[in-house]
């Protein structure tokens, strides 16, 4: 579709868009990457009700992880806090930046709807709205993300009901095959980022994570985040002297 | 494993929601103080960017649960497999397919 027949979308349309879009791959990935934290939970002594309340509330899969290790390790409910609170900082920047792309300011929506919606908030959703900022006019944006995300959150209630029970069914092979989609899925998806600056920013921050794992655990997130993308701005403001729009 | 009772459990699900509630919160409330299309907002977009990069990273050579059973080779393998044909490709379903295959294979043949 070209961008003069997208602007002639309704919201609900766009929703309907969105939602296909979701069901395309991402759902499920989502859900596999789910069911996989299901497995991890139900090792670290979970009930399938508290994996899959944990899926829907926290939302967002660094947190749940490091939740069901120290979970599992007996550690105090304070430090379960402080390192869950610390592997998910980075949705500080991704609910920043998915408000900038969809340009929510424009809609004037109330402070517990804004709420609402980016506690929908997702990578693969925040990775596939830049996608959508490519395609679709500003003022559907925030009907794609309503589509996709909802789509997306139905499917990750499913995945860690269905991941709960099937170590039980499939062979551990398979399932690290199925695991293994998503990271790769939305890798992929985030070196498509259209401006030169977020793909050398991709590639900073993805090196430097491993690097510093070892010696900052939970804290390599957010360092690998804040020295790869101040490296990568620096770079592309000062050094290399990219035009920010720049597409290619 | 039920070091916690049942309400110490739940406890703790309430405590990690709330964790992350707080960067949402603090996010949607920062988010309507910075310009759009200023240096400011293309500075959190890298960061943003680099972070989403580093846990994925995180997830393919320091995994947990089941994924930690495979090798850092075969991973790494579906990895470079995948970006490459991305590289090449720029469709995305075909390259993850490489990518995906490739870590099958290795996961069996190597």
């Amino acid at each position: 579709m070209s961008m003069s027949e997208t602007v002639a979308l309704t919201a609900p349309q766009m929703r309907r868009i969105a939602a296909i879009d979701a069901l395309r791959t991402p759902a499920y990935a989502l859900g596999a990457t789910m069911a996989g934290f299901a497995t991890i939970a139900r090792e670290a002594g979970f009930d399938v009700w508290m994996a899959v309340t944990t899926s829907a509330l926290v939302w967002g899969m660094p947190g749940q992880v490091v939740f069901a290790s120290l979970y599992s390790a007996g550690a105090s409910l304070f430090i379960i806090f402080v390192a869950v609170t610390l592997a998910n900082m980075r949705m500080l920047l991704m609910v920043v930046s998915a408000a900038d792309m969809m340009h929510l300011h424009m809609h004037k929506l109330p402070l517990w709807r804004r709420i609402i919606l980016m506690q929908c908030l997702a990578i693969t959703s925040w990775a596939h709205l830049a996608v959508a900022e490519t395609i679709y006019p500003r003022h559907l944006l925030l009907p794609y993300f309503q589509g996709f995300s909802l789509t997306l959150f139905a499917s990750g209630m499913l995945g860690p009901v269905f991941g709960y029970f099937l170590p039980d069914m499939v062979p551990p092979d398979l399932l690290q095959i199925i695991i293994f989609i998503t990271p790769i899925y939305i890798f992929l998806l985030i070196t498509t980022a259209r401006q030169k600056a977020n793909r050398l920013a991709v590639a900073l921050g993805g090196i430097l994570c491993p690097v510093f794992f070892p010696l900052a655990g939970e804290w390599s997130i957010f360092l690998a985040g804040v020295v790869g993308g101040t490296l990568a701005i620096g770079y592309a403001r000062y050094i290399a002297k990219w035009h920010l729009e720049e597409r290619l | 494993m039920d070091d916690y009772g049942f309400w110490g459990s739940w406890l703790a699900v309430g405590l990690a929601a709330f964790g992350t509630f707080i960067w949402r919160l603090a996010g949607v409330l920062l988010a309507s103080k910075i310009p759009a299309q200023s240096p400011v907002m293309d500075w959190v977009n890298t960061m943003a960017y680099a972070m989403v990069a580093g846990v994925l990273m995180l997830m393919l050579v320091h995994p947990t649960g089941i994924l930690a059973a495979s090798g850092l080779d075969d991973r790494l393998l579906g990895l470079v497999t995948g970006v490459g044909a991305m590289m090449l490709t720029k469709r995305i379903i075909p390259s993850l397919l490489c990518g995906i295959l490739m870590f099958a294979a290795s996961l069996h043949l190597f």
